[in-house]
């Protein structure tokens, strides 16, 4: 029961976990990122037409469609994000209500092309892309560890990605002169400004990745929560990682504990709840658990938590 | 400045029917003919049939029972944001409106109780926010959305326990001397839909309009949404106005919550928070944060998304071109606002 425990509190927090990343991206470098639970959408979308059009190439055995439908998501993710971007920082646009208008904005999309692209590509009227269970490894050597072997027992192949890609993003936030950069134009764009960087590219940038990492997110959602790709996927796990990183302080490990606290809190509550013989209705129940935590935190907190000092301000060159 | 406003309003809403326009004509439709289809689905054109008990006025009567939750909804949105707030988390407070009514309702199957109910569930989830902003700094957006999924999950499991309809998958219904619109109302040879909360929500618009232009305290909380800190300075108490500002505007939506589960639907589904809620923030950034805005806005937004059902069996097309529509509409709404401010400067 521990490992069940484990392997599915992993597979939901790793998700959640290269969400956050990509929010902290964008809210360090100044834009209020709400906007990661459309991006995530988006990104899966994009990259369960991959999967469904590459699989009918290669066959349903094939490896390939798994991978280049990330590197879809990837990319899907990013491109949707830079409208985002586009209207935060080119138009100015309140960036909060941009965010809004972004996740209403992917799920009308997603849900209409999903629906169009089935009707007059595949000839079927479904809402959604069937994408196949995910094969799942086990390394061996490590899984025989007691307890924590179970990290590497059944693991999905998007988990490895995510750990790397998170390395590689913790490395660029914090060891680069990007990173760097980044990090000053959300603290203080004007003086970033003055010290030669174009602060509207470093934040464009920002967006985009945190575009492209959600992505990664949402098809990994996709392949463990349903196995397809419908408007179901818009299930507020995006707001998650927001809590998640608000709660982790914008800073990429604390952030990795909160998400883990969240994937734990959620399988263990299932597994508890499973082992009482309890009806599961009352999974919805153990559902509320990280955000009334959340809440919480925030209430007592709130005091200590540093956001970006320039987060959500427009900036404008000409201002003083 | 008001004229200027109302421009902008009207140029977000020709460009993305424009769009919509595009769309439809790239799937080979006529967009014309889909358009004229909205309005007929909403009883503002006669249809080319009728089936037997409906016309365009039974068509018109369900328009303005749709209609009717989405305007208080949208005056939620639109007075949270003059007070600085930003209401995001309508849906939950609907939500629990909703359910609270309902439960009230089957001990006293009472309409003026529904809304009272309604009112102040409302009211009290809005107070929270209010409090968690002002004695903790808490950011009402990221209450609001926790409270959303908080209540989302806490009324699914309630109703999927204790009060769920084994057949819809629905929870059961409220029994109609309780309900808000009257289904099926006989008039002449009609089957007419009347919802009794429309002349509230209009009421209700034009009193907000008489507190925010008229009133110290509908100056007070425009005061505290342009400048909480100039506000404080002039001698104006901030926590007391944010927190009532909140309380009202939560209030608002507990009234498009009855409206809505206790009216214009009778039961409520679990699993899903209403995207009224959402769309509740378009309506309100196209209506200019105006009461009278919210109104016409609302009307709008309803012809397209009622209209839809209609459009979608003419023209074969996917009824989810309605929230795309809605969705473009509000992107350049978001737009409109920047090109605003940029010609105040």
């Amino acid at each position: 029961m521990l490992d069940m425990i484990i392997i599915d509190g992993l597979s939901f927090a790793l998700p959640l976990f290269i969400m956050a990343i990509g929010g902290i991206y964008s809210e360090k470098s100044g834009i209020t990122n709400l906007a990661l639970e459309g991006f995530q959408g988006f990104g899966a979308f994009t990259g369960a037409i991959a999967v469904v059009w590459l699989s009918g190439i290669f066959g349903p055995s094939s490896q390939v469609p798994y991978y280049a439908g990330f590197v879809c998501a990837v990319i899907g993710g990013g491109i949707f994000a830079l409208l985002h971007a586009l209207l935060c920082i080119r138009f100015k646009a309140d960036q909060v209500i941009s965010g809004v208008v972004m996740n209403i904005l992917a799920m009308a999309l997603t849900s209409f092309l999903t629906k169009s692209i089935n009707a007059s590509l595949f000839g079927n009227t479904a809402n959604k892309f069937m994408l196949g269970a995910s094969t799942r490894i086990t390394i061996p050597g490590l899984s025989e560890i007691p307890v924590i072997g179970a990290v590497f027992r059944d693991i999905y192949p998007f988990e490895i990605i995510i750990v790397v890609v998170a390395l590689v993003m913790w490395y660029v936030l914090y060891r680069t002169v990007y990173g760097m950069r980044l990090r000053a134009c959300g603290d203080n764009p004007h003086s970033a400004d003055a010290a030669g960087i174009n602060v509207y590219a470093v934040r464009t940038v920002a967006v985009f990745i945190s575009g492209c990492l959600s992505g990664i997110a949402g098809l990994a959602f996709a392949y463990s929560v349903s196995a397809n790709f419908s408007p179901d996927i818009y299930l507020g796990y995006g707001y998650l990682s927001i809590a998640a990183l608000i709660f982790g302080n914008w800073s990429i490990l604390p952030s990795l504990g909160a998400c883990l606290i969240f994937g734990f809190a959620r399988s263990g509550g299932a597994a508890i709840i499973n082992q009482l013989g309890l009806p599961s209705g009352y999974n919805d129940l153990v559902r509320i658990l990280p955000y009334v935590l959340t809440l919480l935190l925030l209430v007592f907190f709130s005091k200590h938590n540093h956001s970006p000092r320039a987060l959500g301000q427009i900036y404008d060159k000409g201002q003083r | 400045m008001k004229a200027q406003k109302f421009t902008l309003s009207c140029l977000a809403i020709i460009i993305s029917l424009l769009f919509g326009a595009l769309i439809l004509w790239l799937m080979g439709k006529d967009p014309i003919a889909a358009y004229m289809n909205l309005l007929q689905g909403s009883g503002l054109m006669e249809k080319a049939k009728y089936a037997g008990r409906q016309s365009m006025f039974t068509d018109f009567m369900s328009f303005i029972d749709a209609m009717t939750p989405m305007i208080f909804a949208s005056l939620s949105v639109a007075l949270a944001l003059k007070g600085g707030f930003f209401n995001i988390g309508v849906s939950g407070q609907m939500m629990a409106a909703g359910i609270t009514a309902h439960i009230l309702a089957g001990f006293i199957p009472s309409r003026i109780l529904v809304v009272i109910a309604g009112f102040l569930a409302g009211a009290l989830i809005g107070a929270l926010i209010g409090w968690l902003k002002y004695r903790f700094n808490v950011s009402e957006v990221v209450s609001s959305i926790m409270l959303n999924s908080i209540l989302m999950y806490l009324i699914t499991f309630y109703i999927n326990t204790f009060y769920i309809n084994p057949v819809s998958r629905q929870s059961k219904s409220i029994v109609d001397a309780a309900r808000l619109t009257i289904s099926g109302f006989r008039w002449e040879k009609l089957k007419v839909d009347i919802a009794l909360a429309f002349p509230l929500a209009i009421i209700t618009a034009l009193i907000l309009q008489w507190v925010l232009n008229r009133t110290t305290y509908g100056y007070e909380v425009k005061a505290v949404g342009l400048s909480p800190r100039a506000a404080y300075y002039a001698g104006m108490n901030v926590n007391r106005t944010s927190l009532l500002t909140m309380t009202f505007s939560g209030a608002l939506a507990g009234l498009a919550g009855v409206s809505y589960f206790c009216g214009y639907l009778a039961a409520i589904q679990p699993g899903t928070t209403p995207s009224m809620g959402f769309d509740a923030i378009a309506v309100s950034l196209l209506g200019g944060n105006n009461p009278i805005g919210c109104v016409l806005a609302s009307f709008l937004i309803t012809v397209i998304s009622k209209g839809t059902v209609y459009m979608s069996s003419r023209q074969h097309i996917e009824p989810e071109i309605a929230s795309l529509i809605t969705a473009f509409i509000l992107t350049f709404a978001s737009c409109s606002a920047v090109l605003d401010r940029r010609k105040k400067k």
